[in-house]
């Protein structure tokens, strides 16, 4: 009996001694992510971090993809070739629903983005700039800001009436300004148009100032804000708001008065010698501001939401072909217009090439170019000034001329401002083909939507002008309002 | 030979009777049978060969036979001097242990809900982990298949769907280790974790349901455990035994397709009726031998499966040491082409005892699974809708297309993923694949290996006490191979893709326990057990993804590819640390009370610590005197009233993480980037199932028959949901929240009846049922519904409060109207809407005339039917009736096993119906030439008038209630032929024991559903609010097989 207890000491001694539980394992530290407590506690982190605030703007379902392709394929130019409700057949015929996946997951990336930015903002405020310092905090915040700025903009061109229709006193989008990081917060109703717009102007002017005047690679120039950025965003901006005479301000800030054009301080701005460069070599000083993509994995806009996937009928889909009876049927779109080089023809139809860098369709988004910029202050010359603007017909034959030599535009070619104003609007139209900004155009001048294949037009005043509100914001904020 | 004991008293005139016992089962001899002579004290043992040898007075002399696990049996011997006896297995009586959790209960004792399935019942089924064999063994348990894919795991439930967003699948404990369940494959093949326990080496399975069986298991235990038990060696002779079984599975029930001239005039009817179709047209082809091309599809995609299994355990032991060694290997070939499944196993089991005191022991298995597949089968969760997915290309693709071109290649479209169509069809948007070609080029493998293993120290310091520390570990390592063509099919757009995946998960478990059992003044029965565990998982796994083949001849991984990624990352680690109690009681096996404790902290809990109990009360009132006194007792052997109360929860299926919010990383342009990911909630806890037990148990005619009936409810509450937020607040992630509340209630039978019980022939017969109510009864605020989408495409499963989980949501329609042919639908409010393809100039499509001409304006305003504004809640998923019942005769030296299952009450909404009715370029099934609309006056058709590319009217564009059928179905799950060769012939051949047998599974299904097979699930075990749906779903083979059991 006694060998037994021995036994059973040994037994007990050995099991309590070894089995002492390791309490530790209770509270696992995520290894392959970081406490929301730690991120902004390092220098490291915070510009990571800053960097991930563009990263969820360039995401396939926003200005990496999909908000980009909705933009063309809203107008005229492009025919649905595969019926396909994934890949925004409902976007091209006009009828989107509110629980369309178009309308859904723009809403929802592009408010990912915005609290994103909030939440970096706000946690910089916090204790981000104490880490990396006053200086570097407030250009980071700064850079924060334009990406805000460019995601209400973009949200307001889908899910709101364009300014111009009652000067921005209809319903925009709800503005979402604090970081949002837990329950509770869904309730919140629409701003104004105009409110939207403040803040968007907000935002860039105080991103203006607090930006750097470059960086010291043209990757950061393109995929950064600089103050250049912010300033060729605001001549969209105020474009869109057709308040001209600020549109000329502010392009004066980065166009130089004569030809050939370059951006007098900052990054130096131009347009290259050949425009089909800025579709292989991404980073030029045409490039103001771009989405960056490469083959690795999570960094390029993911299935069904690549440009090149859409357009390209030799990498991609052929999921829309160009219209025959749009813009390339212009007959002063001239053959030998190196822009016609970016088109294809495949199947007995034209097709867009500009994006044609094969699966992962990892080409660079452009989001603003200087070419743009030279246009927008054109057109704003001429309605402000309602005449046949010297510079301004120099700024549209600077746009021509680089890729057709053989045109050359004179005041003469013009009868009066409308009619320059029509040019540089064509103009546009041949320019961006494919780059998401025929939406805009259209809707900041509250144009009909024209008709194209068995789609008919849409005028300003019927249901499918403006995208319909998400089904999910009106199921889970009771305080919004469809359109 | 050798006498363990016997009697010796002499008598006058006593008489020498010898024989030799075996088991009804198999034949194989039994040891350590007593044998008596009725109403004196004599006795003997058999010995290890099952020998016996007793001195039996003169005179009318009865011999009464019993051993543990058998039943009694008595023979008069009149004047034979040797009498073999057939000893009948009585796995269904109450004397059987059963087990509880960290120890063993006679089921006598019992007092929590248990229902137990003995091994054997399983061992010789054709499955491929035992769960698929449980439907219909016990009250309780269901078990769905969900589809024809080997080793999927079954949507496994025990009275009832216990969550919505954690798991609902039982916790399984395999000789006291819990273990992995669910899918681990990262590819198109299913990988079952539980497949890695050979069938064959299973001793028992005990399924706890109710709060006193399972709190012991604390945090886990809301949806039941279940128990399974290995085979361990007994003290004896070595036993040797081999049991094999090959054999030929089938499909069944598959729809009858239109051949290719069905087609094309079906079909040119169609394009007829769509003046915007006009110009498409359909040509038939010969093939290379000059034959008009009429390709059955179908054929392509299955075929006749032939499957074999061997196994060979070898057990026995001396006094002191037993062992258990068992390999086994089976192939087998499930009805879709290259879908196969291979195991190698080895189990190794040991006691031994070194000395009055001390016993230490262990066991180790090591399983080996391929689990292969070429490509989706479009039968696994998310799936349904793949457009390579087997199941749905075998009725999808028009018979005019080949699988070949004449020229022998494969016919695969150049320009695109697709099957080549361009000399047959007009069609420019032919998605689909060539299910020939990807079958000829494609893999998708996953490859298991399995260690399962622990050693025990067991010391008994004095009677009474037992203390015992078990170290167990369950390593899981699963390895993926994964290629796909650049030719065609899902590599085509990536010009080829490969992936290695590699999945390592880690389970280890220290238990210390310390029992105490207590007689006290022979009336007041103490046991008491108190013991502390601990578990910790570790999960890893990454993968290599390349994509873009240097050389078309290439098909590994290791080749040329020009771009390179990472895939399947996985990490995590989880820790439960626990102490845990048991108190049962009994007052002269009369009154029985129990309670259990267990304090949970876990890991990936905000809140980590819990405490779960269950109190347990029964009274066995056979031993009553007034039910003595009115001789109640000669009726019933046993009649126990048990009652059960508890609070036990769910963490299965939390994910390691979950309360923490974390900032995870990306990449901007080659640039690593940390961004906000996911949303935590540190005040996260378990779910909550709060159940109630109450029931009855009983013997009858010294347990003749005996049964239970149980009431039961679990009320869940503190369910976890990741409660959606406005978009606009732009979180990454739904933030999960102890929210919703839900109930099961509840009636268990069963009956298990001797019916014929004579030396020469039984029957037994088990008989069960299951009523099952449920019904989730709160959401979260904003939260209105639930709906879950299957394979992402369809979203046909809605829950929500006031209904039972899943509910079908969807569109109503009226029938055809016999004037036009048009498609009715009924809008949201009762009024019928007119439907029509192909609308003529000044018609619309949706209009409430039939005539077409009076466009229909929904009351938002729209102008057609959806399934947001005018679909319904429409039908229950959820079976309200389930069960079984086992028949088993035995007549001399053959046994019959005839095995029923069935589930009713329940509704399966058919998808794969609308895509056999699309009026696309799809093929249709052969009952759109009777039953679709063709000519005014045709009444009471099921399909619309026939236009080229209408996909509305036939349901699948949306969910319609024309596709929604009662599931409702009785399955003759098994049938067993066998004969067990005589012993006498055997034992020339130094046998022990033959058995041989045919068998057949699922050889009829009793069902009104049209589909091949109402028990099939698209979206798979793991959903617990998307069951009820078969879309394109592969279903369940039929297959036989020929058995031998050999014993030596």
């Amino acid at each position: 009996m006694k060998k037994h207890f021995i036994y059973a000491s040994i037994f007990c001694l050995t099991a309590t001694g070894l089995a002492s539980c390791n309490r530790d394992y209770l509270t696992p530290i995520p290894e392959t992510s970081v406490s929301d407590a730690s991120a902004f506690s390092t220098e490291s982190r915070i510009t990571t971090q800053l960097l991930s605030v563009y990263e969820a703007m360039k995401h396939g379902n926003f200005y990496g993809g999909r908000f980009v392709i909705y933009g063309d394929i809203r107008g005229e130019e492009f025919i649905n070739e595969t019926s396909n409700l994934v890949t925004g057949s409902d976007v091209w015929s006009l009828n989107p629903t509110n629980s369309a996946s178009s309308v859904e997951r723009l809403w929802q990336y592009a408010y990912l983005t915005i609290n994103k930015a909030n939440i970096f903002i706000e946690g910089m405020e916090a204790t981000g700039n104490t880490v990396v310092g006053n200086d570097a905090g407030n250009r980071y915040i700064a850079e924060a800001k334009v990406v805000r700025a460019v995601s209400y903009l973009s949200l307001l061109q889908y899910y709101a009436r364009p300014y111009a229709d009652g000067n921005g006193n209809n319903p925009g989008v709800p503005l979402r300004l604090t970081g949002i990081k837990g329950t509770g917060q869904s309730e919140i109703a629409r701003s104004t148009v105009a409110e939207v717009y403040a803040q968007i102007l907000k935002d860039l002017n105080e991103a203006e100032a607090a930006l750097p005047a470059t960086y010291s690679t043209s990757n950061d120039n393109t995929t950064r804000a600089h103050k250049n950025t912010a300033i060729a965003l605001k001549t969209r901006v105020y474009l869109t708001m057709q308040n001209y005479a600020s549109v000329v301000t502010e392009a004066n800030k980065i166009v130089s008065t004569a030809a050939p054009f370059t951006a007098p301080t900052g990054v130096t701005h131009a347009l290259q010698p050949d425009i089909t460069t800025i579709f292989t070599n991404y980073t030029t000083a045409e490039s103001i501001f771009s989405m960056p993509m490469t083959a690795n994995a999570g960094d390029n806009p993911g299935t069904q939401n690549q440009l090149g996937y859409y357009y390209s009928p030799t990498v991609g889909n052929k999921e829309y072909s160009l219209n025959p009876n749009g813009i390339i049927a212009n007959t002063g779109w001239t053959a030998t217009d190196k822009r016609r080089s970016l088109l294809a023809t495949n199947s007995g139809k034209t097709w867009l090439n500009k994006y044609k860098t094969p699966t992962t369709f990892h080409d660079y988004v452009p989001v603003i170019r200087y070419a743009e910029v030279l246009l927008n202050l054109a057109e704003a010359k001429a309605r402000s000034t309602n005449s046949v603007d010297a510079q301004a017909v120099a700024l549209l034959n600077a746009v021509r001329n680089r890729s057709d030599a053989t045109t050359t535009f004179t005041a003469g070619s013009f009868a009066n401002a409308t009619a320059l104003i029509n040019a540089i609007l064509l103009e546009r139209r041949i320019e961006f083909l494919g780059e998401g900004l025929r939406n805009n155009d259209l809707m900041r001048l509250q144009q009909t939507i024209p008709a194209k294949g068995s789609i008919s037009a849409k005028a300003p005043t019927e249901n499918g002008y403006i995208w319909p509100i998400a089904a999910s914001e009106l199921a889970l904020n009771p305080l919004m309002k469809d359109n | 030979m050798l006498f363990l004991a016997v009697s010796v008293t002499a008598y006058g005139q006593d008489r020498v009777v010898t024989g030799v016992v075996t088991t009804s089962d198999d034949g194989s001899t039994v040891p350590g049978v007593s044998v008596s002579v009725k109403g004196t004290s004599r006795g003997a043992t058999t010995d290890a060969d099952g020998k016996y040898r007793i001195s039996v007075p003169s005179g009318n002399v009865v011999l009464v036979f019993s051993s543990i696990g058998f039943q009694k049996q008595e023979i008069e011997v009149a004047s034979k001097s040797v009498i073999d006896v057939r000893l009948i297995n009585d796995s269904s009586e109450l004397s059987e242990v059963v087990v509880i959790g960290y120890g063993t209960q006679s089921k006598r004792d019992a007092t929590g809900s248990i229902g137990s399935v003995s091994g054997a019942k399983i061992a010789q089924m054709p499955n491929q982990s035992f769960e698929s064999g449980l439907a219909g063994r016990t009250p309780g348990v269901q078990i769905t298949v969900p589809s024809g894919v080997l080793n999927a795991p079954p949507v496994f439930r025990i009275r009832g769907t216990n969550s919505i967003s954690l798991s609902s699948y039982p916790l399984i404990i395999v000789d006291g280790v819990p273990t992995f369940t669910g899918n681990y494959s990262a590819g198109n093949a299913s990988s079952n974790p539980l497949a890695s326990i050979n069938p064959n080496d299973i001793e028992s399975i005990d399924v706890a349901k109710d709060a006193a069986a399972t709190a012991i298991y604390g945090s886990r235990a809301a949806n039941g455990v279940v128990f399974i038990t290995t085979k361990r060696g007994k003290s004896g002779k070595v036993r040797v035994s081999y049991d094999g079984w090959a054999g030929v599975s089938n499909t069944y029930r598959l729809p009858e397709m239109l051949n290719a001239q069905e087609y094309l005039t079906f079909k040119r009817m169609a394009i007829a009726n769509n003046p915007n179709a006009s110009t498409t047209t359909l040509t038939q082809t010969n093939d290379a031998n000059g034959n008009p091309i009429d390709t059955k599809w179908q054929d392509q995609v299955y075929r006749q499966g032939i499957s074999h299994s061997h196994n060979l355990n070898v057990s026995g032991g001396s006094e002191n040491t037993n062992y258990y060694f068992s390999t086994g290997y089976t192939n087998q070939q499930g009805v879709i082409r290259k879908n196969d499944f291979e195991r190698l196993n080895a189990l190794f089991n040991v006691d031994s005892k070194l000395t009055k005191a001390v016993t230490v022991g262990g066991k180790i298995s090591y399983s080996n699974e391929k689990n292969l597949a070429a490509t989706s089968s479009g039968s696994l969760n998310g799936e349904a809708f793949n457009t390579g997915g087997l199941g749905r290309l075998a009725i999808v693709l028009p018979p005019i297309l080949a699988p070949y071109n004449n020229d022998g290649s494969l016919n695969i479209n150049r320009d695109n993923a697709a099957i080549g169509s361009s000399n047959n069809m007009s069609i420019t948007n032919i998605s689909y694949y060539n299910p020939t070609a990807l079958l000829a080029l494609n893999r998708s493998n996953s490859e298991v290996s399995h260690i399962q293993s622990n050693a025990y120290i067991q010391v008994v310091p004095f009677k009474g006490l037992t203390l015992k520390s078990t170290y167990g570990i369950d390593y899981l390592l699963v390895d993926n191979d994964i290629f796909q063509s650049p030719l065609t099919g899902d590599g085509y757009a990536t010009k080829g893709n490969a992936s290695g995946v590699f999945r390592k998960e880690k389970t280890w478990l220290w238990t210390n326990t310390a029992q105490y059992d207590r007689n006290f003044g022979g009336a007041h029965n103490f046991s008491l057990l108190i013991g502390q565990e601990q578990q910790r998982n570790t999960s890893r796994g990454f993968g290599l993804n390349r994509q873009s083949i240097s050389d078309n001849a290439y098909t590994e991984l290791q080749a040329g590819w020009a771009n390179n990624n990472y895939t399947n990352l996985v990490y995590g680690e989880n820790y439960l640390l626990s102490g845990f109690g048991r108190l049962n009681y009994n007052y002269k096996e009369k009154y029985y009370l129990s309670g259990n404790l267990r304090q949970d902290e876990y890991s990936a809990l905000g809140v980590k610590k819990g405490t779960f109990w269950g109190a347990s009360a029964g009274w066995e009132i056979t031993q009553e005197n007034f039910w003595k006194n009115a001789k109640l007792d000669n009726i019933f052997s046993s009649f126990k009233v048990r009652g059960s109360y508890g609070k036990v929860g769910n963490i299965g299926g939390i994910g390691d993480y979950t309360p923490y919010s974390t900032y995870g990383s990306g990449l901007y342009g080659g640039s690593a980037t940390l961004a906000f990911s996911s949303v935590g909630n540190p005040n996260l806890k378990w779910e909550t199932s709060t159940k109630s037990d109450v029931g009855i148990n009983f013997g009858i005619l010294n347990d003749r028959i005996t049964g239970e009936v149980a009431y039961y409810k679990n009320n869940v509450n503190n369910l976890i949901l990741y409660v959606a937020q406005a978009p606009s607040a732009g979180l990454p992630s739904n933030p999960p929240q102890n929210i919703g509340a839900m109930y099961n209630q509840g009636l268990e039978l069963a009956l298990n009846a001797r019916v014929i019980n004579t030396n020469n022939f039984q029957w037994t017969s088990n008989f069960n049922i299951t009523f099952n109510k449920n019904e989730v009864t709160a959401l979260a605020p904003g939260m209105d519904v639930l709906q879950t989408g299957t394979a992402g495409l369809e979203t046909v499963n809605q829950t929500a409060p006031g209904y039972s989980i899943g509910n079908l949501w969807v569109v109503r329609t009226g029938g055809v109207d016999p004037a036009t042919g048009k498609r009715i639908f009924i809008n949201s409010q009762g009024t019928k809407v007119y439907y029509q393809y192909y609308a003529p100039s000044g018609q619309y499509n949706y209009s409430t005339t039939p005539d077409g001409l009076t466009r229909y304006v929904s009351p938002s305003g729209g102008t057609s039917i959806t399934q947001a504004a005018d679909a319904v809640m429409y039908a229950n998923v959820n079976p309200k009736q389930y069960g079984g019942w086992d028949n088993n005769f035995k007549f001399k030296n053959f046994d019959l096993g005839v095995m029923l299952t069935y589930q009713l009450g329940f509704n399966v909404y058919y998808g794969t119906n609308s895509g056999l009715h699309d009026q696309r370029w799809w093929n249709n099934a052969r009952d759109v030439l009777t039953e679709a609309w063709m000519k005014e006056g045709d009444t009471d058709k099921k399909y619309a008038k026939p236009v080229f590319n209408d996909n509305v009217s036939n349901g699948s564009s949306m969910p319609l209630d024309m596709n929604v059928f009662k599931g409702d179905f009785v399955k003759l799950r098994n049938v067993t032929l066998g004969y067990t060769l005589p012993s006498s012939l055997l034992t020339k051949v130094k046998m022990n024991s033959l058995r041989v047998y045919v068998s057949g599974q699922n050889l009829a299904v009793l069902t009104k559903y049209p589909g091949p097979d109402p028990e099939v699930s698209s979206n798979g075990f793991s959903s617990t609010s998307g069951q009820g749906v078969d879309r394109n779903t592969v279903g369940n083979s039929r297959t036989f097989t020929f058995g031998i059991k050999a014993g030596f």
